[in-house]
């Protein structure tokens, strides 16, 4: 046989590893396209289709999204991430003119410094702050007048707080129990597990939806910038998992609890397979990258499967037009 | 188990699938096809004398599966000591040979782990695009991953510094040079999907190419984030990787595409990213630059000895 074995069983292990996959290919030309865009679509009025059941006899057409509001929902995920890693670094947040815009401003809860043991981690989170940083101001500046505000942030570590509740639905931790992302080094690499690939896979399925193809090429380099971040914590994980497996277990159950939130279809993966081999790049049978709908992506960081319009991560929701998680 | 009798039953069951999805894409091309043209005019830093001939999303996938021809070779020979089967390298345009490559007796599990799973993705992106592209997809051309002092590998590190005139570099004899090989195609398919992401017409395709931009950028991390996390005790490692990543970036032109991986103050660098935190792009003609080895228009050379198939085969002149 001149195929390689190795290559081959690699393949098997990770189609066995996942009953489900995306196949976007196996649909006919651009119906996964259309699917993704009205999925994020229904994701905006799913509260009008539910709680309006009066038959219309004219259709309303669904509203358009513009590239703005594509932008802005990509803005208030990076708010997040960029005030979980500045304050991980530096003890402090984005500075305050950098929080302002349309809608509602909300505050930060909690966040706080990490006394990193490893100036190797420490140096990983300084650079990733910095980049998410960026992609604040990036994006603000491209948006002007349009930028939305900053809404609540909970990057809290209490019983209740959002961190608790992800890692409690990953089977982390018990009830009233607590995970504290700026404990130590590996409780904030598996903090900042929780949001990376999640950006990668919210980029991936905005992308079709962005029509302006200037603003299609930057996003296509922040997507790749998140995926060069996701790429790095899951490396590190997965190295350090050597001397402390139950980080790469741990990795492993988050992946599962994001999993569980999207919906049915697995798009999501851990960073070991069963016997052990690394699996640094979540990807399909295909060797692609996942999408999330924006309504998948709000499942993950409202925590929460079903439609609602804030929660987790957000107490009070996004700010502009894409706010409603999907109905899973 | 005839193994040739297996081949021909899945080639006729992917026929009828690969004839469907071949009209699909036609069908799809055709629709914007006066666009690409005037887009690949707009985006390509390209001389006075620019081509004029419009780029069919057909001609950019065909552009890519090149690249991951030379990547999924390169990682499937250092993993397991042998290429890539026949029937993923048939197509349009000359088909050549691969000359060197073998396996690495890696010391580190946890690097054989990394070559094994990069060189898994880098096939299922080649069988990916050649399904996509059907009868259109392009033969892989000549490609040379060999070991020797005249080779494609010790040009580079010729170029960068790593090795004296008429010394060899070879990727092949341990995990650091493996990582250091690796290193030399890592952000450059990063950098090529993401300048290529405003060519493709097709939103499908579009997706489709985000998602292994996405990959790629996943391996890059990888290979970048265990080269600093060795350089700790290797320095060598990571003054290595900054002259690679400096060789690419005399060889693509004036404008600064490329970035090492050595700390720039309390932070490390294993993202390349511009003042935006937005990675880079290059134009095809870069890209070629790179992996030809050459800063001028040439058609062919370095790890592509006669050229890459296809429309797009003409690199950059700087």
């Amino acid at each position: 046989m001149d195929q390689n074995d190795a290559i081959m069983a690699a393949l098997r292990a990770r189609a066995q590893r996942r009953e489900e996959r995306r196949r976007f290919f196996k649909v006919a030309g651009s119906a996964a396209v259309l699917a993704s865009a009205g999925s994020l679509l229904s994701a905006c009025d799913d509260d009008d289709k539910t709680t309006t059941p009066t038959p219309t006899p004219t259709p309303t057409p669904p509203p358009t999204l513009t590239d703005a509001d594509v932008l802005n929902f990509a803005l208030q995920l990076e708010y997040l991430e960029a005030q979980f890693y500045t304050y991980a670094v530096t003890g402090e947040g984005l500075p305050g003119s950098q929080l302002t815009g349309t809608g509602t401003q909300g505050a930060i809860m909690g966040g706080r410094k990490v006394t990193f043991s490893d100036p190797v981690v420490a140096q990983y989170a300084a650079e990733i702050a910095g980049d998410e940083a960026k992609h604040v101001l990036f994006l603000r500046n491209q948006l002007g007048s349009s930028a939305v505000a900053q809404p609540a942030i909970d990057i809290s570590a209490g019983s209740t707080s959002a961190f608790s509740a992800a890692a409690r639905a990953a089977g982390l931790i018990n009830d009233n129990q607590s995970f504290d992302p700026y404990a130590n080094d590996e409780n904030f690499l598996l903090g900042a597990f929780v949001f990376e690939d999640v950006g990668v896979t919210a980029y991936k399925g905005a992308a079709p939806l962005i029509s302006n193809k200037t603003y299609l090429e930057a996003a296509a380099g922040i997507l790749a910038a998140e995926a060069y971040h996701a790429g790095l914590i899951r490396t590190v994980l997965y190295r350090k998992g050597l001397e402390a497996p139950s980080l790469r277990t741990s990795a492993d159950k988050i992946s599962d609890a994001r999993d569980s939130l999207d919906g049915s279809s697995d798009l999501d993966q851990g960073i070991s397979l069963s016997d052990g081999k690394s699996n640094i790049v979540p990807t399909d049978t295909d060797g692609i990258a996942y999408s999330r709908s924006a309504g998948q992506v709000l499942n993950i960081v409202y925590l929460d499967k079903t439609a609602k319009s804030a929660g987790g991560f957000f107490p009070s929701g996004l700010n502009g037009n894409i706010k409603t998680s999907a109905a899973n | 188990m005839n193994e040739d009798e297996d081949r021909t039953i899945d080639r006729l069951r992917e026929h009828g699938e690969r004839r469907q999805q071949r009209r699909e894409f036609f069908r799809a091309i055709a629709a914007v096809a006066g666009v690409a043209g005037s887009m690949q005019m707009a985006m390509t830093i390209a001389p006075a004398h620019a081509q004029a001939t419009a780029v069919s999303d057909a001609d950019v996938l065909n552009f890519a599966l090149n690249l991951e021809y030379l990547e999924a070779q390169f990682y499937a020979y250092a993993a397991s000591g042998v290429g890539l089967s026949n029937s993923d390298l048939s197509g349009s345009g000359s088909q050549g040979a691969v000359s060197g490559g073998r396996q690495v007796n890696f010391s580190d599990q946890i690097v054989a782990q990394y070559a094994r799973e990069i060189a898994a993705d880098e096939l299922a992106h080649v069988k990916f695009l050649r399904a996509q592209l059907g009868n259109s997809a392009v033969a892989q051309p000549a490609i040379d991953i060999g070991v020797g002092p005249n080779s494609a590998f010790s040009a580079a590190a010729r170029a960068a510094g790593l090795i004296g005139a008429g010394e060899t570099f070879d990727p092949y004899a341990s995990d650091e040079n493996f990582l250091l090989g690796a290193f030399i195609f890592e952000d450059v398919g990063v950098t090529a999907y993401k300048g290529a992401a405003p060519l493709i017409t097709n939103e499908t395709y579009l997706e489709a190419a985000a998602g292994i931009l996405a990959a790629e950028a996943y391996h890059a991390a990888i290979v970048r984030t265990t080269l600093y996390g060795k350089g700790i005790d290797t320095p060598a490692l990571r003054s290595s990787a900054d002259k690679i990543s400096d060789a690419r970036d005399s060889l693509d032109g004036a404008s600064d595409l490329d970035q090492g991986i050595s700390p720039i103050g309390s932070a490390s660098n294993i993202v390349p990213l511009d003042d935006n935190g937005i990675a880079y792009s290059r134009s095809t003609g870069q890209v070629l630059n790179i992996v030809y080895l050459n800063n001028a228009a040439v058609s062919g050379g370095g790890f592509f000895p006669s050229g890459v198939n296809g429309s797009i085969r003409t690199s950059a002149a700087n």
